[in-house]
């Protein structure tokens, strides 16, 4: 088992190494540098330019800076933002907290609603109920995020009950202790929403056809008939079995944590890392986009991990090996 | 049926990833608070000696200003900061020796009470104003400025031998490279500062330089109490990021009417009243009126105008495309919507008059087109056959003016009316088009050769308004029977193409109004310019023409009377609107809002509605 995980997290090298070479690659055949902007304006001496470009490396092939920063990497070190002339670490520090603290109300969110969903959906198959949710799933599934964002924020802004964007209000800074933690939930329940319905749909639906495929198993006409009750053979022995499929979908949406955000963030300028991101890739901002880009690839590695220790507890049948 | 009691099991994983979720948030609300930073007690000094009287009625005390800005600030440093709205934020909290009257545009002290000039006009003695404080209490001396001077200009030292390193050129290398180092420095050489007492600090210039007072004096003071100690240890440059402006913004102080109280990356700064300020009102009270200043940081323009015509901020800058829309709700919501004049943007468009090769040795510009391009018949027959007027009315729905040259009319001062002007007559325009040997075949433009006049234009696309007038040009040159290819590009790429590849024919583009002297022009109209759009960076001027610009500029820059340079900066302009290197448009039109509830609003062109910011005052609802 322990061989397993560092076998997994062995891979994450290489893979690390590939993905910030093609970023640095994709960022030195991207028209321009960080610089750019700067050059397009009308008061900024010529001098200063070449003097920060030497200071940041920017004369030299991508190659070179490649290596140079790497060396920084293996040293602990990610670098500086030239936009905020700050290390990237404290950077990413700054926003990391509030991008997966939505991220997590999401997920629970999603999965709080759309397991016993697809329970029900299951165990009440073709009636009313289930047609209406299927019916909304599929609704819920065809509208893309970002729209679903924009229409929260219509929606807000038509009902003035929920703020506008950001995270906190105005004045929260004046608020008392258990203030400031409404003041949050109620700038999150939105963003939440937004981020949350879809997976809601596509988690109920792999759910409940899952479910639907063990309640017809022949271990569950046994279980019946050696007298069980009808609770313990759903969940002790069906829930279990028809879980596996979503536990590996759990490894993805934890990989999602930091960076799937992104979209809702923007639109519904909620201040987090995806914004950070953003702003980031448009500005050339090379060493933030690098660390943001190991970040989210970091997450999707541990994620599927995750998901395979999950499986392995929750499945008796799967065993992880060290080697094969 | 047996099975809803199924739910209560399911709820039992709910409830304790909603027990974390809520912990998280908790959490989230108790980290922003470190109880190992505390903010100091503001030290509140006595009303300055030489404090400045303001001229405006008195007001009350202790509303709050709401106000949103497009973008995030990246720093709070002025020797780093490149971006505008940067710059919005350091120009509430940092003061200048000098400013500009932001009625007629003149030069007029601020932390300096007053200055003389000396004879040969290289020396500047500034006087400053007595018993001015910091906003943390710290008295504000002549050690400041020469601080401040010395941040600009410190050399980077070998730390060996202590001698001042230097780069291949002999020039010597820099350990703080702001904007400031270079931009302040006059054909090269460096000004010196000295105190000659803790009131009084001059400046000697190494040749007669004009706009001194205005980029010299406006030089934004840095607090050597605050800096000095990052100075020496060569992280000043890391000083005043935003995680300063996050833990600690006290440790930002300055002179202006603000201190930052707050800032959150992405949501808002917000701006409290520097109890130290320097102005009072004519009670002897201490400005400014305004407790606090909240600043709502949204995506763009657009989206904060949007809340302005909600109702929910107070002042707000408005674009020519959004006014319309904006003034619908002026009644509902109390507000007014003002016309402030031509803004000093410019638009216009040029041909790539670059002789050299790229790196395959194959010509910029394919040679017979060089030869059209570089024939200033060819660009005064395309400035007469674009229809300003139609781009007026049908992009800016009339809210632009016609630009006849460099100067945008808003100007006033330094504007050249008696140029030559291009109306849209086809006619003079086809006259030119002979003249130069073209002919017309089926109402289609081909040169002396037989070739078709056919170029292609580049702009940026994320300008609606530039990629409206650009179509509008495709159509009148298209009258002209000339072929004009569009292509919508990425800024930074237009930026490398017109700086780096010059892989163009012609591009279209605008100008900010930059610093009201025109001497700040330099690098646009003189030869050897970075700006120098059509041929930048030439060795040696390319034309006759370009040379007497250089000439002129030359001596804009070496005067100091007004009408002497006055003289020189016409004849500039007389020159350009006759060569026709920029084919200058039109000239977007500047809308200001405010609600309604404010006193003592005196907008002006060029301060805009919140230059006398520390005079506003509302009464404040309970």
């Amino acid at each position: 088992m322990i061989a397993f995980i560092i076998r997994r997290l062995l891979t994450l090298i290489p893979l690390l190494l590939g993905i910030t070479l093609l970023v640095f690659l994709l960022m030195s055949l991207a028209p321009g540098d960080f610089l750019t902007p700067v050059k397009a304006q009308r008061d900024v001496p010529a001098e200063l330019i070449e003097a920060i470009q030497t200071e940041f490396g920017l004369d030299q092939p991508w190659y070179v800076q490649y290596y140079k920063w790497l060396g920084n990497v293996l040293q602990g070190n990610l670098g500086h933002s030239w936009a905020y002339k700050l290390p990237v670490s404290d950077l990413i520090g700054q926003r990391i907290w509030a991008t997966f603290l939505l991220s997590f109300c999401a997920f629970v969110f999603s999965w709080a609603i759309a397991i016993p969903l697809g329970v029900l959906a299951a165990v009440y198959k073709d009636s009313i109920f289930d047609r209406i949710s299927a019916a909304l799933a599929y609704a819920a599934l065809s509208i893309p995020e970002f729209f679903l964002a924009l229409l929260l924020v219509f929606f807000a802004a038509q009902t003035g009950w929920f703020p506008l964007g950001g995270a906190t209000s105005i004045d929260y800074d004046y608020l008392s202790f258990g203030g400031k933690v409404l003041d949050r939930a109620h700038h999150l329940i939105l963003p939440t929403l937004a981020l949350g319905i879809g997976s809601v749909a596509s988690i109920m639906r792999i759910m409940r056809a899952n479910f639907l495929d063990t309640i017809r198993a022949g271990f569950v006409t046994t279980a019946r008939a050696k007298g069980l009750r009808e609770r313990v053979i759903m969940f002790k022995h069906v829930l279990r079995n028809a879980i596996n499929p979503l536990v590996s979908a759990f490894g993805f949406a934890f990989s999602g944590l930091l960076s799937g955000a992104l979209m809702v963030e923007i639109v519904m300028q909620y201040p987090g890392l995806g914004q950070l991101m953003y702003q980031s890739i448009l500005r050339e901002d090379q060493f933030v986009v690098l660390a943001s880009v190991m970040l989210g690839c970091s997450m999707l590695v541990v994620g599927n991990l995750l998901a395979d220790i999950l499986l392995a507890w929750s499945d008796p049948r799967i065993r992880l090996e060290g080697k094969k | 049926m047996l099975r809803c009691r199924y739910h209560r099991i399911c709820a039992c994983p709910t409830i304790a990833l909603s027990a974390i979720a809520a912990l998280l948030l908790v959490g989230l609300v108790g980290c922003g608070k470190d109880e190992t930073r505390v903010r100091p007690e503001s030290v509140v000094q006595p009303i300055p000696k030489d404090a400045l009287v303001v001229d405006f009625p008195d007001g009350k005390f202790g509303a709050n200003i709401i106000e949103t800005v497009a973008g995030d600030v990246a720093t709070v440093n002025p020797l780093v900061n490149e971006s505008v709205g940067g710059s919005v934020v350091i120009g509430r909290i940092l003061d200048s020796l000098t400013t500009l009257d932001p009625k007629t545009g003149e030069v007029i002290p601020n932390l300096a009470k007053s200055w003389e000039v000396s004879e040969d006009r290289l020396q500047y003695t500034f006087h400053i104003r007595e018993g001015v404080h910091w906003s943390d209490g710290q008295p504000f001396t002549a050690e400041d400025v020469v601080f401040t001077w010395q941040t600009f200009f410190a050399k980077k030292l070998d730390p060996d031998t202590g001698e001042v390193l230097t780069d291949k050129d002999g020039r010597p290398l820099y350990r703080y490279n702001s904007r400031s180092t270079f931009g302040q420095q006059i054909n090269g050489q460096e000004p010196q500062v000295e105190m000659i007492d803790a009131h009084t600090v001059r400046f000697t210039t190494p040749e007669v330089y004009a706009p001194f007072l205005l980029f010299g004096g406006g030089v934004e003071i840095l607090p050597k109490h605050i800096l000095h100690e990052a100075y020496e240890d060569g992280t000043l440059m890391d000083q005043w990021s935003v995680e300063t402006a996050i833990n600690e913004p006290w440790k930002i102080v300055g002179l202006n009417m603000f201190v930052l109280e707050a800032y959150r990356p992405g949501e808002r700064m917000v701006f409290a009243r520097n109890p130290n300020y320097w102005k009072v009102n004519s009670a002897g009270q201490r400005l400014p009126y305004v407790d606090r200043i909240i600043s709502k940081i949204v995506q763009d323009a657009n989206s904060s105008n949007v809340a302005f015509a909600q109702g929910q901020t107070d002042f707000e800058s408005i674009g020519p495309d959004n006014v319309a829309w904006v003034r619908r709700g002026e009644e509902r919501f109390d507000y007014t919507v003002l016309d402030m004049g031509p803004s000093s943007t410019t638009n216009f468009i040029w041909f790539n008059l670059n002789p050299g090769n790229n790196a395959e040795g194959e010509p910029y510009v394919a040679p017979y087109k060089f030869e059209w391009f570089s024939d200033k018949r060819f660009r005064q027959a395309i400035s007469y056959g674009i229809n300003r007027e139609g781009i007026i009315r049908g992009v800016f729905f009339n809210r632009a003016d016609i630009l006849h040259g460099y100067v945008s009319p808003k100007r006033k001062f330094w504007y050249n009316d008696d140029i030559r002007k291009y109306p849209y007559e086809i006619e003079k325009s086809r006259a030119l088009f002979r003249e130069m040997g073209f002919e017309y075949r089926d109402g289609d433009l081909f040169d002396g050769k037989g070739r078709r006049v056919e170029f292609s234009l580049i702009t940026n696309s994320n300008n609606g308004l530039r990629v409206e007038m650009a179509t509008v040009f495709k159509e009148n040159m298209a009258t002209l029977g000339i072929e004009v290819e569009l292509q919508f590009l990425d800024f930074n790429t237009i930026v490398t193409k017109i700086s780096d590849a010059f892989d163009y024919e012609a591009c279209m583009l605008g100008l900010g109004g930059g610093a009201p002297d025109p001497y700040a022009g330099k690098d646009i109209l003189m030869s050897g310019g970075r700006m120098h759009f059509w041929y930048p960076q030439q060795q040696t001027p390319a034309t006759e023409w370009e040379a007497r610009i250089d000439e002129l500029m030359r001596e804009v820059g070496r005067h100091t009377e007004v009408e002497v340079r006055k003289k020189y900066f016409n004849e500039v302009q007389v020159i350009l609107a006759e060569q026709q290197p920029l084919i200058f448009l039109v000239s977007a039109k500047d809308y200001a809002g405010y609600r309604n509830r404010w006193h003592n609003v005196e907008p002006t062109p060029l301060g805009g509605v919140t230059w006398n910011t520390e005079s506003l005052w509302a009464e404040v609802s309970e």
